[in-house]
């Protein structure tokens, strides 16, 4: 599992200063930003996800530090300091992985609870999306790895995991979807946005059709011994993953509770 | 597992699913195949895109312009995505999922892909001229007994047969 445990986690910390910078973007006020971290809001989402940023983005980047020495050989840190903690590093992996785990799931699923309080929203506004949006982030998370990973083993593992993952999350479509056809007026007006409306053919097609029950068919393929460039099946579910998220943000906007 | 990479279907059971196939479009979507119509909206789409003007001032581009639905929003465009996605299933069960050139021993693939690509080219150009391809006017035509399904199924069949002979040294 060397590229699950060591090589793949050299993205995440580009990845999370991108979505930094994003977050960073979206803000009406940017310059007020540290205003976030000057309190601490156990019932406002943003402030976990604030929170939990400002914890997992350097402990990304120490993780990845660890490691900096088998990707590029010949790396020096020059500072004795650096060494000793390089090596604190590498003796207390363990540690830090649970730290990370708990740190990332509050990350994967914080996204979606945000979402979910927005309670003038009726498609947001459901306890299911927390829970999708985690499954999905997973899910997206694992194809990056399968696509980066040359282990045949690590492949088949990570393979298993992420056809489980791509259940659940069909099982969460179902039941949000489901949710929605027995609620109030405004969740049925949310629902038949995908079920008729203007995203019924971008979310069946791309997001459920491409992005998961086909590359999961392919995922069956090759645990089963059929050849399948790992490529296909790991893009798109990257691009089912991208294109739900604008689907539920985009289609989000356009439900409201009053009329 | 054994190399099933060179075993086909026999082309007349293959052309009697063709014919099952056309007959489930009928029956699941009250139209028929299609295959140069998924080209052309991906053509109208993207003059579409770039050059707005031009699309809407000329005769042909502008009849596949709406202004409520997109040019891609078109089920030859979502049936040519589902064929793709059933040849790359199909390829994989078959063992015969890896990138080549299909060409003759005695040509270059540059040589292949050069005719492939002029060929192509004028296929796309006459099946527009004619308003639909080998799937979309032959086969969907001549299944509803259109009579111009029959001409265009000889005439593509006919002018291949007659053409075939200069060109056979791509092939043979």
């Amino acid at each position: 599992m060397e590229t699950t445990v060591k090589w793949a986690t050299f993205l995440v910390p580009g990845a999370l200063i991108l979505g930094l910078l994003a977050l960073l973007l979206d803000l009406k006020h940017k310059l007020f930003f540290w205003q976030l971290y000057t309190t601490i809001r156990m019932e406002s989402p943003m402030s976990w996800g604030a929170w939990t940023l400002m914890f997992i983005t350097p402990l990304s980047m120490i993780w990845v530090a660890g490691y900096l020495k088998e990707i590029i050989p010949g790396w020096n840190w020059k500072y004795k300091v650096l060494e000793n903690s390089e090596k604190w590093i590498n003796e207390n992996r363990k540690l830090l992985a649970w730290i990370m785990i708990i740190f990332a799931l509050i990350l994967g699923i914080y996204t979606g609870i945000l979402l979910s309080a927005f309670n003038a929203r009726p498609l947001w506004n459901n306890p299911i999306l927390g829970p999708l949006f985690l499954v999905s982030g997973m899910s997206t998370g694992i194809a990056t790895i399968m696509w980066m990973s040359k282990n045949h083993k690590e492949r088949k593992i990570l393979g298993k995991i992420d056809l489980l993952l791509i259940g659940i999350e069909l099982f969460l479509i179902t039941h949000m979807i489901m949710g929605f056809m027995a609620g109030p007026s405004v969740q049925l007006e949310a629902a038949s946005l995908f079920l008729g409306g203007q995203f019924t053919v971008s979310f069946w097609v791309f997001v459920i059709i491409l992005g998961l029950i086909f590359p999961a068919a392919l995922e069956i393929l090759e645990l089963t011994g059929f050849k399948v460039p790992i490529a296909i099946p790991a893009m798109l579910i990257l691009i089912g993953g991208l294109v739900f998220r604008f689907i539920m943000v985009e289609a989000g906007q356009i439900t409201r509770y009053l009329y | 597992m054994e190399d099933k990479s060179k075993i086909y279907y026999n082309p007349y059971f293959g052309g009697v699913v063709l014919g099952l196939i056309l007959l489930a479009t009928f029956y699941l979507t009250g139209r028929g195949l299609g295959a140069s119509g998924a080209a052309k909206s991906t053509v109208v789409a993207a003059v579409d895109k770039f050059a707005p003007g031009h699309a809407h001032k000329s005769h042909y581009y502008s009849k596949f312009l709406s202004d409520d639905e997109h040019p891609l929003n078109n089920w030859l465009v979502f049936e040519v995505v589902g064929m793709l996605a059933g040849a790359l299933l199909s390829g994989a069960l078959a063992g015969r999922l890896k990138f080549k050139t299909e060409h003759s021993p005695k040509i270059t693939v540059r040589r292949r892909l050069l005719f492939a690509g002029i060929g192509g080219f004028m296929f796309g150009f006459g099946s527009q001229v004619a308003r639909g391809c080998t799937s979309g006017a032959a086969l969907s035509g001549a299944a509803v007994l259109s009579l111009g399904g029959f001409i265009t199924m000889m005439a593509i069949f006919g002018s291949a047969y007659g053409f075939a002979y200069f060109f056979r040294k791509l092939w043979i």
